[in-house]
């Protein structure tokens, strides 16, 4: 049986923080990460540490306490416990954490606020207009 | 023994008034409360409230809150809002909520204490320096 390069590769990308998970890729990264650029990923990410620039995933983003985000952020459920600064996008869910402090314009399908929540920003909501995204 | 003045529930505006504007309630104007209010009807207009502001059950309204505590928009409730400023905010799921967020200390425009006015600054305007003379 031929046991796929990805065994090495699984190897290699496992210390990049990529785990299967369910058979859906996760990108996953810890508090002393740092993401600076553009990732687009067919999967979900849970992000920590430092995230700067543009993240647009099929899957779900999961912003963890004590990170920071400066950073526009597409997902199908995002749910944001730490700071993020850049315009948000939720195809279907966007939740803040009662840590999570937003600054920038929001874009969901719906929406749940947990009290000690910080938002500033303007928030869109229901079907919007299907943008050349990772579609 | 109630020494409540008619009205107060104990909510948590200081002075723990409260207004409820029930399911079958519609306001299409301004309304400014010092305490808590809780819309589960209609209003089309601007509500401002110095405690807290809870739209439940079916409650829609549409245009600018300001609540200088808390806004809760509960699970069936709507909030299209222009402007929303609030010191606190909870929505919940299934609440539509669309408009503009400001939150912080600052952006809910409590009754600030006055700018403390700048002491006149004293100007001594330097005599010219006599010419002195020229050495050398």
């Amino acid at each position: 049986m031929d046991v796929q390069e990805a065994v090495a590769e699984g190897a290699a990308s496992a210390e990049n923080g990529e785990v299967k998970r369910d058979g859906r890729k996760q990108f996953s990264m810890g508090p002393g990460d740092i993401l600076e650029g553009k990732l687009i990923y067919d999967g979900s990410i849970h992000a920590d540490g430092r995230v700067e620039g543009e993240v647009r995933v099929s899957g779900n983003i999961d912003v963890a306490n004590g990170a920071t985000v400066k950073a526009l952020l597409e997902g199908s459920n995002v749910t944001l416990k730490g700071a993020v600064e850049g315009a948000v996008t939720a195809r279907d869910k966007l939740t803040l954490g009662k840590n999570a402090r937003v600054s920038g314009d929001i874009q969901v399908r719906r929406l749940q606020i947990d009290d000690g929540a910080s938002l500033n920003g303007h928030v869109r909501m229901g079907d919007f207009e299907h943008q050349a995204s990772g579609q | 023994m109630s020494t409540r003045r008619p009205g107060s529930n104990g909510a948590n505006g200081q002075d723990g008034n409260s207004v409820v504007l029930g399911p079958k309630d519609r306001l299409v104007g301004q309304l400014f409360i010092e305490g808590d209010l809780n819309v589960s009807g209609t209003v089309d207009g601007s509500l401002e409230a110095t405690g807290d502001i809870e739209i439940s059950g079916g409650g829609k309204v549409t245009g600018t809150v300001t609540a200088y505590n808390r806004l809760v928009v509960g699970g069936g409730a709507s909030l299209i809002g222009g402007e929303v400023r609030v010191a606190r905010l909870t929505v919940e799921d299934g609440a539509t909520f669309t408009g503009r967020v400001s939150m912080g200390k600052a952006e809910a425009k409590e009754p600030r204490a006055a700018e403390p006015i700048a002491e006149p600054v004293e100007v001594v305007i330097a005599e010219p320096e006599k010419p002195k003379a020229k050495r050398r």
